[in-house]
């Protein structure tokens, strides 16, 4: 349910707002429904890192990977793929970090105000 | 407490995340901004397959435009007026080439510093103290007194800026989310820095320091020898025994002479060698067609995207395709239904130092005609990123700029600039340049052509003409100014009135022929004139042996057609070779010479004398004849107290001839007394050693393309950006003048006629973003000596060339 949501929030809001908008939706995501730390570190990571690599890929096949060839070499890399594995793995922990984050905020407010209570 | 703490810290943790993904660190691209799919760099991947009707609307145009793209992505503008035109050629450009528009009028303006942080700030400097920006905001007022080039400028800036409006995050170009900055606004005041760097690139050497030492050291006499006003060998632009057919100004007199030099520590910097060009046209009597033939090739340094772009423009009264330089509206070198024209640089002695005396250390004032005159002042900001602003003061005296009274330490450019002393050049005028491409793109004859050129200030070119009415010419051509001869040979005296610039030498007095009887005009930046013209325009240009090529293969030539041209565009036979391979080799002493040696010998012995690729003769004369000149001057040039430069190629080539006893040839630094044939041998074999340690055994390795190993680099040397390593010949002072980095910046042969055929190819492409494949595209065939078919379309719907796609632009 997480990977889905961010998947899809991600997809809509990155049309119009820049790259962060991932850390806030994983954030808020994993904040109000990410069951365990577990969940909320790997669901918004595979998200990312598929909806990242996806598109990645719906830009470049029909480029030919020209550019991509380009920019691999630019970062000292020997193949095109590299720079999409890099593209995929630091979006996709970038997020699974907010979404634990995220989660790891519930706990603790929550026991904020458990510890208030009493 | 605990629970506190611990909220805070994952709250900071996903910021500092997305701050630091976000952020530009050294020379690393923000990271995640850069390599998001939704707004990085992979937006900028376009599809190989083009969209074939794209319609847009846009404010600021009048009446619709219709741009038809071809099978190259070359804009084919059809516009109802000329506003509207020159709107669509800067809206067009800028879709291709923002990135390097923007940067190239940054660099000219010395704002450097403002995208890339404190690293660039002596190169700023460097910009600013030169007076590049003066130089640009006088320009301008230049072109905005003409309301023809201010309505031109204008039109221009506009469609820039309504590219720029229209571009999104995800669709700046790609170098822009490298360097993480956006673009600004287009300012007409862009469009004089653009033409203020061309003259920067191709008329701002200056050799009057290192003639001063040599005056020092060597005296009147030797100086003048070595370093004639006029060379050994020469094939003058303008033909020998052309009448000059005009009562010329009174020439200024030399004040008696200016002995005072304190050059002290100086290199200057001379204009890198192998920038030149060629250009020649052939009369309707020498071609098959009956008709002009009009080919040029200007030499530049190489680099994607290329400098030039090609469009089309039409418009009633207007028709004309060519080659334009992104940031300037019109066409700089093409041809239209009736002409065609092109350039090639002059090497006219257009920049001078003075010396200043000055009162005082606060510089106020200075001695000038026998009274203190004041200095002004101009304060250059310079804006750099990540740190605080600076403001840099500028003393002018009436001469210019004193560039530096403190040579900076680190930039390499300033190492040559002397101090205390005010630059006086021609690119600091008020002019109006852009005027001349909107005439001649708009020529039908030969008048309209002459009248194009006067308006032409700098950087001075040989504008080469031919038209449907089958006649030809040639003008060196530019704003001289009116010297003593040699006036600027060496450093001049800025206390006199009589080393300031006489006044100008008039337009119609500069060098120029019509129809020689010879049936071609030529040119390769030798020597404008015989010594018989009255003016004054330099005491030494480029090497004639492009020149003598060109002339002794046009002189042979009947029947011409645009092949037989475009061959010889790729021609790359020596005359330098020539000229002193029989001397060189009847001088090697063979028993003395090693087994690789020997080979070399017998190698360079049956070369043809052309730098073909495969030519491995070439790889060994190359490095045979530098290190022999090397060995003759270099003991009595060097000097580190007092830089000089070496004789030229041309008078060291006069020696060998003709003086080989001279007591140049002795090493003074040995006890020994060495002769050429010596110098000779010991070059040799230092040549073949040297191949040997390279390469190894003597072989296909030693093959001339692979020794000089060209490459077409990205404008920011970006790795993976650049062309590949290309296996080509050519060399310096061949026709193809293509060496590591430098070379045929665009060829072009068009055949006049009633229906003119154009034909060209740059080393490049149309599109400036390493994304598309149209950036590099053409390359292939500019390697291989071929060109592309140019069409000059009567309308959108036209069929000669392929349209691959379509532009429509109407009013918003």
């Amino acid at each position: 349910m997480v990977l889905l949501i961010v998947l899809i929030a991600s997809l809509l809001l990155q049309m119009v707002l820049p790259w962060w908008i991932i850390v806030i939706i994983s954030f808020a995501t994993c904040g109000i429904i990410g069951k365990t730390g577990k969940v909320s570190l790997w669901h918004p990571f595979f998200a990312v890192l598929i909806l990242w690599t996806g598109m990645a890929l719906f830009q470049s096949i029909p480029n030919n990977n020209l550019l991509v060839t380009r920019v691999a070499q630019l970062f000292g890399l020997q193949a095109w793929w590299w720079i999409l594995i890099v593209t995929g793995m630091i979006g996709g922990l970038v997020a699974g970090i907010s979404g634990l984050c995220g989660y790891h905020f519930r706990k603790a407010v929550i026991a904020l105000k458990s510890n208030t209570k009493v | 407490m605990k629970n506190k703490f611990k909220a805070l810290i994952c709250v900071i943790i996903p910021v500092l995340l997305a701050v630091a993904f976000n952020t530009k660190f050294g020379s690393l691209p923000p990271l995640l901004k850069f390599l998001n799919p939704f707004t990085g760099f992979w937006q900028n991947a376009e599809k190989i397959q083009v969209k074939q009707q794209i319609r847009m609307k846009l404010k600021g145009t009048i009446e619709p435009i219709e741009i038809a793209y071809d099978d190259r992505m070359v804009p084919h503008v059809f516009a109802k007026n000329d506003h509207d035109v020159y709107f669509a050629q800067g809206y067009v450009t800028a879709k291709d080439r923002l990135f390097q528009m923007d940067f190239q009028t940054r660099y000219a303006a010395g704002r450097i510093s403002e995208v890339v942080g404190i690293k660039a700030i002596e190169l700023d400097r460097y910009q600013r103290r030169m007076g590049m920006v003066y130089g640009a905001e006088n320009s301008l007022k230049g072109m905005m007194a003409d309301p023809k080039s201010r309505d031109m400028i204008n039109a221009y800036t506009e469609g820039i800026n309504a590219y720029i409006h229209s571009l999104s995050a995800a669709q700046l170009p790609l170098e822009y989310k490298l360097l993480d900055f956006k673009p600004e606004e287009w300012t007409p005041l862009k469009c004089a820095l653009l033409l203020k760097q061309m003259s920067a690139t191709l008329a701002m050497g200056s050799t009057e320091f290192y003639m001063t030492n040599i005056l020092q050291k060597f005296g009147p006499k030797v100086t003048a020898d070595l370093f004639p006003d006029y060379p050994f060998k020469e094939d003058p632009i303008i033909p020998a025994g052309t009448p000059w057919n005009f009562k010329h100004l009174q020439v200024p007199q030399p004040p008696a002479s200016f002995t005072e030099k304190t050059t002290g520590n100086i290199r200057t910097k001379t204009l890198e060698d192998g920038i030149g060009s060629n250009n020649w046209a052939l009369a309707g009597a020498k071609t098959a067609s009956g008709y002009p033939i009009l080919a040029n090739d200007p030499h530049l340094n190489l680099t994607l995207p290329s400098i030039w772009y090609q469009i089309q423009l039409n418009a009633p009264g207007l028709n004309t395709y060519g080659v334009s330089l992104p940031g300037a509206p019109g066409i700089i070198i093409g041809f239209n239904d009736r002409t065609a024209w092109g350039v090639t640089n002059v090497d006219a002695d257009i920049l001078d130092y003075y010396q200043i005396k000055f009162k005082d250390n606060s510089h106020q004032q200075y001695w000038y005609n026998n009274q203190w005159k004041n200095t002004s002042k101009r304060m250059e900001l310079i804006k750099v990123r990540g740190s605080r602003n600076e403001t840099d003061t500028v003393f002018y005296t009436h001469h210019g700029p004193v560039v530096y009274f403190r040579k900076p330490e680190k930039l390499k450019l300033a190492d040559n600039i002397p101090t205390g002393h005010a630059l006086r050049w021609i690119a600091h005028e008020k002019s109006n340049e852009i005027m001349t491409f909107y005439l001649l793109n708009r020529g039908k004859n030969y008048t309209d052509y002459r009248k194009a050129l006067t308006y032409y200030t700098a950087p001075a070119q040989n504008f080469i003409f031919a038209s449907a009415d089958n006649d030809i010419s040639i003008t060196a051509n530019g704003k001289f100014p009116l010297k003593y001869k040699d006036q600027g040979k060496y450093i001049l005296d800025g206390t006199d009135p009589k080393d300031d610039w006489q006044g100008w030498v008039p337009a119609a007095e500069n060098p120029t022929v019509k129809n020689p009887e010879r049936n071609f005009v030529s040119s390769a930046n030798q020597s404008s004139t015989d010594p018989s013209y009255p003016y004054y325009i330099n005491w030494e240009f480029s090497n004639y042996e492009r020149a003598k090529r060109i002339n002794d293969m046009l002189r042979a030539t009947s029947k011409a057609t645009a092949d037989s041209m475009r061959i010889m565009q790729s021609d790359s036979y020596s005359i330098m070779a020539q000229n002193i391979l029989p001397a060189l080799l009847s001088k090697v002493a063979i028993a003395k010479l090693n087994a690789t040696q020997k080979e070399a010998f017998d190698i360079i012995g049956s070369w043809d004398k052309s730098y073909r690729a495969d030519a491995i003769g070439a790889s060994i004369f190359e490095l045979w004849t530098s290190r022999l000149f090397s060995d003759i001057w270099s003991d009595d040039f060097t000097d580190n107290n007092s830089p000089m430069q070496y004789p030229s190629k041309d008078r060291t080539v006069e020696l060998i001839l003709n003086d080989p006893g001279s007591k140049w040839f002795d090493n003074v630094n040995t006890p020994a007394k060495e002769s050429l044939g010596d110098l000779v041998n010991e070059s040799l074999k230092y040549a073949c050693d040297s191949l040997e340690r390279k390469f190894g055994p003597i072989g296909k390795s030693w093959e001339w393309a692979n020794l000089k190993q060209t490459q077409v680099a990205h404008l920011l040397k970006l790795p993976g950006f650049g062309s590949k390593r290309l296996m080509i010949g050519g060399a310096k002072g061949t026709i193809n003048a293509l060496n590591e980095s430098n070379g045929p910046s665009w060829r072009m042969v068009i055949e006049l006629g009633k229906k003119p055929k154009g034909h060209g190819v740059y080393p490049g492409g149309q599109s400036g973003n390493p994304g598309s494949p149209f950036y590099d595209n053409m390359i292939d065939t500019w390697a291989s000596g071929k060109l592309y078919d140019l069409y000059l379309m009567s309308s959108p719907a036209d069929q000669q060339g392929k349209m691959i796609s379509h532009l429509t632009i109407t009013k918003k």
